[in-house]
């Protein structure tokens, strides 16, 4: 064993019986235990030629020869590499012949010897000399090699075979017959030269006369040869059936099975016995001394020979209704055969009810109330036999198939396939009701399956044929099981089925809402000293449920119901935490709307990992805090913009705050949606159609002009198609991004009291610092997936407002290195401050929130997670400049904006004629069309704060400066760059460098803004002096653009807003009175 | 139909999932790589899923395939009907129950990490082994099944295209593996079954080996072998569930390959089977032919009867029942009782003669005869009721028929058994029962025992005597010994009364019994307060309590067992078939004529013999009103 053979290949060492059993093992396991054997070279042609040798030798054990054989036999496509096959092939009919002729004696040759090597001899040669060249499509071409060996091999059987009188030997010659046998099937027609035609007549004759002399193997294998030669002769089926009729009625199953294929070969010659090999297969699912699996195949075959019989011949009801009731399982059935009982059962209903239904379709049919009521009965009964699943667990087996029943009866025969039929008939089936009945009385009585049926339902909507039915069962339950279930404590159980009705846009939410509505005034009236967990628990699962209807539904659809529901929880429950969340849920309802709503409350659901903000999690009892770690960790680190945003307020703000202060806001805003209707809950009859948006003119697309192109307007379409296409489109390529300053820092004391080690030094404490911070940004907003920030290391800073007193106070202050006022602070604050670039690619320009969470490691290896205080993302950070092509020259920059500004002013107007032009986006895939918006905005304001606004916050954007005055005014100041100067136009002879829009003033506009309205002062009047005007280009990322013309007077200005992104009207507002007003 | 009934490979594993025998028949292999060879070729142009040729597993590969399927099914023979746990791709997402014996692997290849999806690998589980047959199918009925277990959609309905039943039923080979599968099962447990054939008061008569070896006569055999009805109804009351399936089990250490391999080279030499009678096949291995055996010159002699019989001639037949019966003694639900029985001959006959069994009168008894043994040449008509049936007998013990029928004498043992929890540790009982009621001689009753199992419960003490005989317990049930085996007693009325207590201990959730798979999960704390507050019942506080640890069972059990309280009675009698089959042995011919004595026995022997609660929930089946 130990020593490798040379490569010149000597035999190998011979190996001892134990040796060879852990080979023959090792090969059969394969994997690494073979390895060995192949680094030794006890593999392929030598180990082939080992094998045979052994085969010989007289000190080797009998069992281990027949052993050898059969695994030259298994393996010898491995052992006989393709060169050497000709050369084994015929060392192997020798040691055959050797074998055969060797006289038997009781110890190295007997008669299993003989016989197992020819059979592996015979296996062997199929493998090596019997190829099937199937190029043709149809037949198979054999071609053999090594002829001649082969006919040694059938001349080696033949002479075994013939050497008849001799009776000791008769199993050997059985065995030479078997592979002669084989090597025929292998190779049709190898040995017909052999074998007579006359001969094979009369085997044949004997055989059909006799088959019962056979073994069941052998007769089924004669079955499968006739059977073939019958079709293809047409010969008279009655012969066969006469001969083989017995065959349903014995207990060999095989031979059943080949009745039934009989059977269904020769339909017409059986048409009539039906039933009685219905009735017989039936018997032997009955059998309980056959083993289980013979009984489910039994049943199997009822099945699949009742499908092919029946949608053949005509249905005869009584029959199948006689046959069905054969059906009914025992109570000692296994629960395997009740499953499939009951699915024949199935089968008989619907086929009953389907010619119901056919018969009803034709004419009056008396059967019909009849029939109705046992379809139903027959399966209620055939139910009785799994009845325990209505109290057992849900996880029992009863359940399973109870409800793997209650499926089938439900999608009935309707297949997957495109083409079944229509399976909206289903719904109108006797049975499809009854099952519906069924469900919902079970569920009544039994809550426990409550679970398994929101699973069962499930089951049905996630299936594209089925869906429907999903869907009508759940209309099924809103009608009768909302009105019928007792309104207690338990009622709680039946939420998850709940879910699935609120989920449903199909199902009205009014019965829920209603049912819901009782149930919380039940609550708040059994409400005690020892319910206080529960009325929680409960009531916040009723929120839950609120949630998922603001999620699925039209806000208009459940408005109604669900703002009583959530007022009378904020008013009246008893527990805190659900009265702030049903307001926050009812604020929402009111102030969001609905597209934002869903998308804000559907994230959240796509992303449970990164609960934004608290109120969510609250929410839902499933999230547990860990109090210690992520509870307080916002409120000594923190996460805040350098440029503070102008506008504190906006609705996405409010939302936030609520949760933190529970306080109303001070206004709301309006908002519609373009999906849904406005519902305005004070005056809900008021035209709900026509969304109203205060100071804002909504893009009307029914006054379509007709499109002239002049040369004018063809300009404008130039301009805007060169601009367009600089502009990145972000569903195809990387978006343009904005970024938002921040800075980390955290306070020392209070991370030490949570975080600090009670044993550490004091130096420590002092200063902890923060390694490996990651901060990773998510929001609800549509920004895209914001790319986390890491900060390798940041020290502790003081706590503000401690520093001026600390000295005196706690002892950790005692030696704090900061002192108030003489250190140039600003600097040292910086040591404690990290930079931190939030990087955004907005899909749409709206402000939103960017959830915050924080994961760092501590001093002592704690690791620090949690959330930290959302930034907020404001309108003015959208801003950017638009994009410059490259071959404009710097000195040309300015004019190149302003005729920008004046192509997308004219094309933002409603009038315009560029609103049906598409422009192509960078990269050339998208497309986008402007459609304009406008708006005005008037300010009370002097011109000189004015100034001072724009040019600090605004003088990037501003393109066009025109009127003297104003010039003048801004020259000096010498901020303003890149501008184009209009000295020359006359200020207050023209308001606008393109016509101004008459519809304008009399638009939905609160302001009078040049006549009449005297009454309120004479600052109107003063007004009117206009020293001239701004234009103010700003380009909003994705593909938008905001634009100002701001007619500046000296008291007050106009500022005429034109957009292609209306949306954004509604955050201008609040930005040009944060910017200007305050 | 598919023609031929072929098996590529077979496997035994055990329950570790290593493989201990493995055999690939590489000619039938051949004849499957032919078949995908020519199917890919057929659907070249459609982009139907192409299957892989063959590239045969090693053992290794299947074990690991097979503990990865194990896995994936949540055991060895899987969930079977579609669960929460199922996904699509496995033999569960089919949704039929037959899906635990018929499974599919999917075998990675070590060599090139290639998937190749077996099936349809018949699966048999017995004692601590599991064998696999790999029958030989077309290429399209695995792409069929392919089909089948990974649609996405809500699962099959009866009776549509392309479903289970339908590939199953143009499937004989599928039939034919689980055949060669059972017959393995019984090679490698040893337990080969025979029919038993007793004579009167004597003992069990010998089989094959015992004709052969020449001890012509009654011989004593050390061990009577059961008859496989007996064995299939006994084990499942008590302890049953589908918990104990996986775990590790004692039994024979190794497998006797060398038998294995010697059965298998005769019985399928090439891989497809000729012949599965395992005592025909030993024999001719053990014994080979003598001068002796010289065929019938008259006759032709039949494949199925190797050696013909030489000696005292004799025709035996016991006729074998098994009742079982729900007894529920309560208005609404009605008793049902059945009795499944066969008749088992042995002829001993010298040459190749027929036997003439009569069958009349069995319809007068409601008898149904639900198969005969192959030998039997059936009336083309079928039914058994009128005439009778021909048959040619082979060597050693068979089952001539089987029937079933209503119970057709009195009710052997009826009665009821009330138990009723009167806390939560302590139940009373109380049993009034009559056994044999208006029976007749000659008629026996070897014993009668009385079961009752407290499977979730531990048992710690009862008191109560009964009016007769003898009461012990063990620590999951009581058992009372009516008639004690050995004192059978003859057909006499017997009434037995016995009231009594039984106490347990506290009820513990998870006791060690059925920890595993307790899928509760999450309970609702907020009903169980509210049950608390309401039951008034202690019974059903307790039946809610308990059942919230109840493991599902296994679809081979009838119904959840440990839901229910029931008294299970065994007994066994002689004397009489309850079913009222009865032999005239007179009426019983042989052709050609010859005068030899024809003896028939009789037992019965309870098989779920089940006494409900009367108090308690039990399971009912409905019975169709005709």
């Amino acid at each position: 064993m130990d020593t490798t053979p040379s490569p010149s290949q000597p035999p190998l060492k011979p190996l001892t019986p134990q040796e060879w059993e852990t080979l023959i093992d090792d090969h059969h396991h394969g994997g690494h235990r073979l390895h060995r054997w192949i680094s030794s070279n006890y593999t392929s042609q030598p180990l082939f030629d080992l094998s045979l040798s052994s085969l010989l030798r007289k000190d080797l054990p009998l069992s281990l020869k027949l052993l050898i054989s059969s695994f030259l036999e298994q393996h010898v496509t491995s052992l006989s590499p393709i060169p050497f096959i000709h050369q084994n092939l015929i060392h192997l009919l020798d040691t055959l012949r050797h074998v055969i002729n060797s006289p038997i004696d009781p110890v190295t040759i007997t008669y299993s010897l003989k016989e197992q090597l020819l059979i592996s001899t015979t296996s062997i040669f199929i493998i090596f000399t019997i190829n099937n060249n199937n190029n043709n499509n149809n037949s198979d071409n054999v071609k053999l090699s090594f002829v001649s060996e082969l006919e040694g091999l059938i001349e080696v059987l033949l002479t075994i075979v013939n050497r008849t009188g001799y009776g000791l030997d008769r199993q050997l010659r059985g065995v030479a017959c078997e592979c002669l046998r084989e090597l025929e099937r292998e190779c049709p027609g190898l040995l017909s030269e052999t074998v007579g035609v006359k001969e094979l007549r009369r085997v044949m004759s004997f055989l059909l006369e006799w088959p019962q002399y056979l073994t069941t193997f052998g007769l089924f294998e004669f079955m499968s040869v006739v059977m073939p030669v019958a079709v293809a002769l047409e010969l008279q089926a009655s012969l066969l059936k006469v001969q083989f009729s017995g065959l349903l009625f014995t207990s060999d199953m095989l031979l059943c099975h080949a009745y039934l294929g009989m059977y269904l070969q020769f339909p017409e010659a059986f048409s009539g016995h039906e039933n009685e090999v219905v009735r017989r297969v039936l018997l032997i699912s009955r059998e309980a001394q056959n083993a289980l699996v013979f009984r489910l195949l039994a049943l199997h075959w009822l099945l699949g020979f009742m499908g092919l019989v029946m949608s053949k011949t005509e249905v005869d009801k009584e029959r199948i209704f006689g046959t069905a009731l054969q059906f009914y399982p025992t109570v000692f059935d296994p629960l395997a055969l009740k499953a499939l009982k009951l699915d024949l059962i199935v089968y008989c209903s619907v086929m009953l009810d389907k010619s119901r239904l056919a018969d009803a379709n034709g004419e009056m049919d008396s059967n019909v109330g009849s029939s109705k009521g046992s379809v139903v009965k027959l399966f209620e009964d055939a139910l009785e036999s799994v009845s325990g699943f209505k109290w057992l667990p849900s996880w029992s087996t009863e359940t399973s198939v109870a409800f793997r029943t209650f499926h089938k009866l439900l999608i009935g025969e309707s297949s997957h396939s495109e083409s079944g039929s229509s399976t909206r008939d289903l719904v109108e089936s006797t049975i499809f009701h009854a099952t519906e009945r069924m469900l919902v009385t079970m569920t009544l009585e039994s809550r426990g399956l409550i679970p398994v049926m929101a699973a069962f339902i499930n089951r049905l909507l996630r299936c594209h044929k089925h869906r429907f039915l999903g869907e009508q069962l759940l209309q099924t339950f809103d009608n009768h099981l909302l009105p019928k279930v007792k309104v207690d404590y338990r009622l709680g159980s039946y939420f998850p089925l709940f879910g699935k009705i609120a989920e449903n846009v199909t199902v009205p939410p009014g019965g829920l809402l209603d049912l819901l509505g009782k149930y919380m005034s039940i609550l708040v009236e059994k409400h005690g000293l020892d319910t206080g967990l529960r009325s929680w628990s409960q009531g916040s699962k009723v929120l839950v449920l609120c949630r998922t209807l603001l999620m699925h539904h039209q806000s208009s659809r459940i408005f109604l119901g669900l703002s009583r529901l959530l007022a009378f929880t904020c008013l009246h429950f008893p527990d805190l935490e659900v009265r702030d969340n049903a307001r926050i849920y009812l604020r929402m309802l009111l102030c969001v709307p609905g597209n934002k709503l869903r998308h804000l409350l559907s994230a959240e659901d796509q992303l449970p990992s990164s609960h934004s903000t608290p109120f969510f999690t609250v929410q839902s009892p499933r999230f547990s805090y860990d109090p210690k770690k992520s509870k307080d960790i916002s409120s000594y680190i923190h996460l805040e913009r350098v440029v503070p945003l102008l506008v504190k307020q906006s609705w996405s703000l409010s939302l936030a705050s609520f949760n933190i202060n529970g306080e109303k806001p001070n206004y709301m805003e309006v908002i519609t949606d373009s999906n849904t209707p406005l519902w305005q809950p004070e005056t809900p009859e008021e035209n709900p159609e026509s969304p109203s948006i205060p100071a804002l003119e909504g893009p009307n697309q029914s006054q379509e002009p007709l499109r002239v192109t002049d040369s004018k307007v063809s300009e404008i379409v130039e301009v805007l198609r060169k601009h367009f296409s600089l502009i990145p489109d972000f569903r195809h390529m990387p978006g343009i991004k904005i970024g938002i300053q921040c800075t980390l820092r955290f306070e020392s004391e209070p991370f030490n009291r949570v975080w600090g080690n009670k044993g550490s030094a004091e130096l420590d404490l002092l200063h902890p610092a923060l390694y490996a911070t990651v901060l990773k940004f998510s929001s609800s907003a549509p920004f895209g997936s914001i790319q986390p920030y890491r900060i390798p290391f940041l020290l502790g800073g003081p706590t503000k407002n401690k520093i001026p007193s600390g000295q005196s106070q706690s002892d950790s202050l005692d030696i704090v290195p900061v002192n108030n006022g003489i250190v140039d602070e600003e600097k040292e604050e910086e040591s404690f401050n990290a930079r931190v670039l939030i990087e955004l690619q907005p899909k749409e320009p709206t402000p939103g929130l960017v959830d915050v969470s924080i994961e760092a490691n501590a001093e002592n290896g704690q690791i620090i997670s949690g959330q930290l205080q959302s930034i907020t993302v404001g309108i003015e950070d959208m801003f950017l400049k638009a994009l410059v092509p490259d071959d404009i020259h710097h000195d040309e920059i300015p004019g190149y904006y302003a005729s920008l500004f004046s192509a997308l002013w004219e094309a933002c107007s409603s009038s315009s004629s560029t609103g049906r032009e598409m422009f192509l986006l960078k990269g050339g895939k998208g497309f986008t069309a402007i459609n304009g918006t406008r708006s005005v905005k008037f300010l009370e304001v002097s011109a000189t704060s004015l100034i001072q606004a724009v040019e600090k916050n605004l003088s990037a954007f501003v393109v066009n400066v025109i009127g003297d005055e104003l010039v003048n005014i801004v020259k000096d100041g010498g901020i303003l760059s890149e501008t184009t100067w209009n000295n020359d136009e006359a200020s207050g002879s023209g308001l606008d460098v393109v016509a101004v829009d008459q519809y304008m003033t009399e638009g939905p506009l609160y302001l009078k803004y040049d006549e009449e309205e005297d009454e309120k002062g004479s600052n109107l009047h003063i007004n009117k002096r206009n020293m001239g005007r701004f234009h103010i280009l700003i380009f909003l990322p994705p593909t938008s653009h905001l634009l100002f013309q701001m007619e500046v007077g000296v008291n007050s200005t106009l500022v005429r807003i034109r957009t292609d992104h209306w949306p954004c009207l509604a955050y201008i507002d609040d930005y040009l009175e944060a910017l200007f007003l305050s | 139909m598919n023609s031929s009934c072929s098996i590529r490979a077979l496997w035994i594993l055990n329950n570790q999932d290593t493989v201990l025998f493995s055999r690939r028949f590489p000619v039938v292999e051949r004849r499957w790589n032919v078949a995908v060879n020519r199917a890919n070729k057929r659907c070249k142009g459609d982009q139907g899923f192409i299957v892989l040729p063959s590239s045969f597993p090693t053992d290794s590969e299947i074990a690991a395939a097979f503990t990865e399927r194990k896995k994936r099914e949540g055991s060895a023979l899987g969930y079977g009907i579609r669960a929460k746990q199922s996904v699509e791709g496995s033999d569960s997402w089919v949704d039929d129950p037959i899906m635990r014996h018929i499974v599919s692997l999917h075998v990675k290849k070590e060599e090139n990490g290639e998937d190749y999806t077996f099936w349809p690998l018949i699966l048999h589980a017995k004692v601590q082994y599991y064998i696999l047959v790999l029958p030989l199918v077309e290429p399209e009925h695995l792409k069929a099944y392919n089909t089948l277990c990974r649609r996405s959609d809500c699962g099959n309905g009866v009776g549509v295209d392309g479903n289970l039943s339908s590939l199953l039923l143009q499937l004989p080979c599928i039939t034919g593996a689980f055949m060669v599968a059972h017959v393995l099962g019984d090679i490698i447990t040893s337990d080969i079954p025979e029919p038993e054939v007793v004579v009167s008061a004597g003992p069990s008569v010998g089989g094959l080996l015992d004709s052969l070896t020449g001890s012509i006569g009654i011989s004593a055999r050390p061990k009577p072998v059961a008859p496989p009805v007996a064995a299939s109804t006994n084990s499942t009351a008590i302890g049953g569930g589908s918990l104990a399936s996986d775990a590790p089990k004692t039994g024979p250490r190794n497998l006797d390959k060398d038998a294995l391999r010697s059965f298998i080279s005769t019985a399928m030499p090439f891989g497809t089977p000729l012949d599965l009678n395992y005592s025909n096949i030993t024999a001719i291995r053990t014994n080979g032919f003598s001068p002796a055996d010289v065929a019938p010159v008259d006759s032709k002699q039949p494949a199925w009867k190797p050696y013909l019989y030489k000696g005292k001639q004799r025709l035996l037949f016991t006729i074998h029942e098994i009742v079982n019966a729900a007894m529920y003694d309560r208005d609404e639900i009605p008793d049902s009782i059945s009795v499944l029985g066969q008749v088992n001959c042995r002829a001993e006959l010298e040459g190749l003669p027929d036997v003439l069994f009569p069958l009349t009168g069995l319809d007068s008894k409601r008898i149904e005869i639900l198969s005969f043994h192959p030998c039997a040449q059936v009336p083309e008509q079928g039914g058994g009721d009128k005439q009778a049936v021909m048959f040619s007998p082979p060597l050693s013990n068979f089952v001539l028929l089987r029937y079933q029928a209503p119970c057709s004498i009195g009710v052997p043992v009826k009665g009821f058994y009330q138990l009723s929890m009167v806390s939560e540790n302590e139940g009373a009982f109380l049993f009034k029962l009559s056994l044999m009621e208006g029976y007749k001689a000659p008629l026996t009753m070897e014993f009668c025992t009385v079961n009752m199992p407290f499977p979730r419960r531990k048992v710690i003490s009862f008191e109560g005597t009964p009016s007769i005989g003898t009461v012990s317990y063990t620590k999951h049930s009581v058992e009372w010994k009516i008639i004690p085996s050995g004192r059978g007693v003859g057909a006499k009325s017997i009434e037995a009364t016995f009231p009594g207590t039984v106490k347990f201990a506290p009820w513990k959730g998870q006791s060690s019994d059925d920890s595993g798979s307790v899928q509760g999960g999450d309970e609702d704390s907020d009903t169980e307060i509210e049950q608390g507050n309401s039951m008034v019942n202690v019974e059903e506080y307790l039946v809610e309590k308990m059942n919230k640890h109840l493991p599902a069972v296994d679809l081979e059990e009838p119904f959840c067992w440990h839901a229910y309280n029931y008294a299970k009675v065994s007994f066994k009698m002689a004397g009489t078939s309850l079913a009222g089959m009865m032999i005239d042995t007179k009426s019983v011919n042989i052709f050609p004529s010859v005068k030899v004595p024809v003896e028939y026995s009789t037992q019965v022997h309870s098989g779920d013999y089940i006494l409900w609660n009367t108090l308690g929930k039990c399971p009912v089946a409905a019975t169709p009103a005709n």
